[in-house]
């Protein structure tokens, strides 16, 4: 934990825990809104499974990939996207924040301004998905016969991280663009809506298109590059083993850049 | 009833998505990438099925139907249960509710202006690009005139659908789940997401009667000349169930805002 500075971990898993416990009190005040919020969820997820059974009902093999293996990756993209959910969805009313104001607060406290202002808000709806995802994977696992080893739930768990860093990444530059354009919030629809295609495998773009989805929209690092680490193991790409330096790389680049808007704040006054 | 006070309204609600260029243009740009993706996606689906007709359609149709299809979501898309939702926490609904006119035909009028713009931003200029880049597959006759009275049909479903659900809203106090759920269920069913033909045939009869699929596939089939939706083959009954939806969901709606307002309750204001 390098973005903590001389904090230390400690200090801030502490706090964490505080705020937490704060926010659930406040969350359990709204019961209908939270179960309802759960409810919501799952039958997203139960909707997407829909498509994807319609989809291979009709076109039994996509691009060389069996239907298991499409939904290993599946099940893959459905957790990855959990730690999006659960602790970075304040990036969500950033920009409402930033419009009335109430910014201001979180400039004035001792504390990792990025840290304090995305651990207000702990989305507990991200546990159902990442439930669905855990179920998937599990299912496409077994019918793969992969076999069950300390490396490959290893890797499987080291790559599931690495992956989740670049959906963080993007939404923290999606967010971070309303210190400078006001309501942007249309740019972190768009960007979300790419996080539908992280499924799919990357080698039905052709060669332009799969640049720009690894390296400027890098969805592909969501499910297919690191996922093929345990899908295929005889044969994995190099960007699948660097997927967590790089990872890595695009979480610190979006951090300071969210950080750099959050300098240039100065309050609406009010 | 005094048509020219609700066409100020529209007129507002055009000027406050032309305020927002850049929003439109990001997004214009954004769904251009979007597209890509679907282009690319089925273009593999394609590939892989050994056919080039999968129920009844090309590459070619699919890719017209879900860009079309994709034109037709940004244009009808308003944003009426988040925006009501805010209203009803903050307050500042009272100040609509106390206007001497109805809340849903206030509503209705303003956001058809965004609707309008929408049409003319995005819907087409993606009408003609796709046009253009198939050589003129889709037909320029009358079926404009009939896709024209079947899209202003599919904004009042989906008006009527988006304010049932921003009633609901009111009792439970929560937006996200219910919006969420009513998205999700609107653009399968509707055929937004893949095409109606591609469904179970078992699915597909259900679906057939529902509301969503007035939304997007009405529309689209009749614009596209789909067999079943030109004149003699069906167009009308197609119509007449539009109709049918449009008046049903229309009432249902404005019964259960009137129920439910005496139940509102406004936090300060």
């Amino acid at each position: 934990m390098t973005l903590t500075g001389k904090r230390g971990l400690k200090f801030y898993i502490n706090i964490y825990g505080k705020i937490l416990v704060q926010d659930f009190k406040s969350k359990m005040s709204y019961r209908a809104d939270f179960i309802i919020s759960n409810i919501g969820m799952i039958i997203s997820n139960l909707v997407g499974f829909v498509t994807f059974y319609i989809l291979f009902s009709n076109f039994p093999s996509i691009n060389g990939w069996t239907m298991y293996e499409m939904l290993f990756m599946y099940g893959f993209s459905l957790i990855a996207l959990t730690p999006l959910q659960c602790f970075f969805d304040n990036n969500w009313n950033l920009r409402y924040a930033v419009k009335t104001g109430d910014f201001i607060k979180y400039c004035f406290r001792p504390i990792n301004i990025f840290f304090y202002y995305i651990s207000e808000d702990f989305d507990v709806k991200g546990l159902g998905q990442m439930a669905f995802g855990v179920g998937t994977l599990v299912y496409a696992w077994k019918n793969l016969a992969i076999p069950v080893t300390f490396v490959t739930v290893g890797q499987t768990v080291l790559f599931l991280i690495a992956a989740s860093l670049f959906m963080i990444a993007i939404m923290n530059f999606a967010a971070a663009t309303c210190f400078w354009i006001q309501n942007s919030g249309y740019i972190m629809v768009i960007m979300f809506r790419f996080k539908d295609f992280a499924k799919y495998p990357a080698t039905i773009f052709n060669k332009l298109f799969k640049l720009i989805f690894t390296f400027v929209i890098p969805i592909v690092f969501i499910a297919y590059y690191p996922s093929l680490v345990v899908l295929r193991p005889d044969k994995v790409p190099l960007l699948s083993w660097l997927s967590p330096v790089i990872g890595l790389i695009f979480f610190y680049l979006s951090y300071r850049f969210w950080l750099l808007g959050a300098r240039k704040y100065d309050g609406t006054g009010s | 009833m005094n048509l020219k006070k609700y066409l100020a309204l529209t007129r507002l609600g055009m000027m406050e998505k032309l305020h927002y260029r850049l929003g439109t243009f990001v997004t214009l740009f954004g769904n251009l990438i979007y597209l890509v993706l679907i282009y690319f996606l089925w273009k593999a689906i394609y590939a892989s099925s050994g056919s080039d007709v999968v129920n009844g359609m090309t590459l070619n149709d699919t890719l017209v139907y879900l860009v079309l299809a994709t034109a037709l979501f940004n244009f009808l898309e308003v944003f009426l249960v988040w925006d009501m939702s805010r209203e009803i926490q903050s307050g500042a609904i009272v100040l609509k509710l106390l206007k001497p006119m109805s809340f849903r035909g206030y509503s209705f009028w303003s956001y058809i202006g965004e609707n309008i713009m929408s049409f003319f931003l995005t819907f087409l200029p993606t009408f003609i690009i796709i046009n253009i880049l198939t050589n003129g597959s889709i037909a320029l006759s009358f079926n404009l005139l009939f896709f024209i009275v079947s899209v202003i049909m599919a904004l009042v479903i989906n008006f009527s659908i988006d304010m049932i659900v921003a009633t609901i809203c009111l009792y439970t106090e929560s937006t996200w789940g219910i919006n969420m759920v009513k998205e999700c269920i609107v653009l399968l069913l509707s055929g937004a997401s893949i095409p109606l033909a591609f469904f179970p045939e078992a699915l597909r009869k259900i679906v057939q009667y529902l509301p969503f699929r007035c939304i997007y596939d009405t529309p689209l089939s009749v614009l596209l000349q789909k067999n079943g939706y030109t004149w003699g083959t069906g167009l009308l009954s197609s119509l007449l169930l539009q109709l049918g939806w449009c008046i049903a969901l229309g009432l249902v709606g404005a019964a259960f805002w009137s129920i439910s307002l005496k139940k509102i309750t406004v936090n300060g204001g």
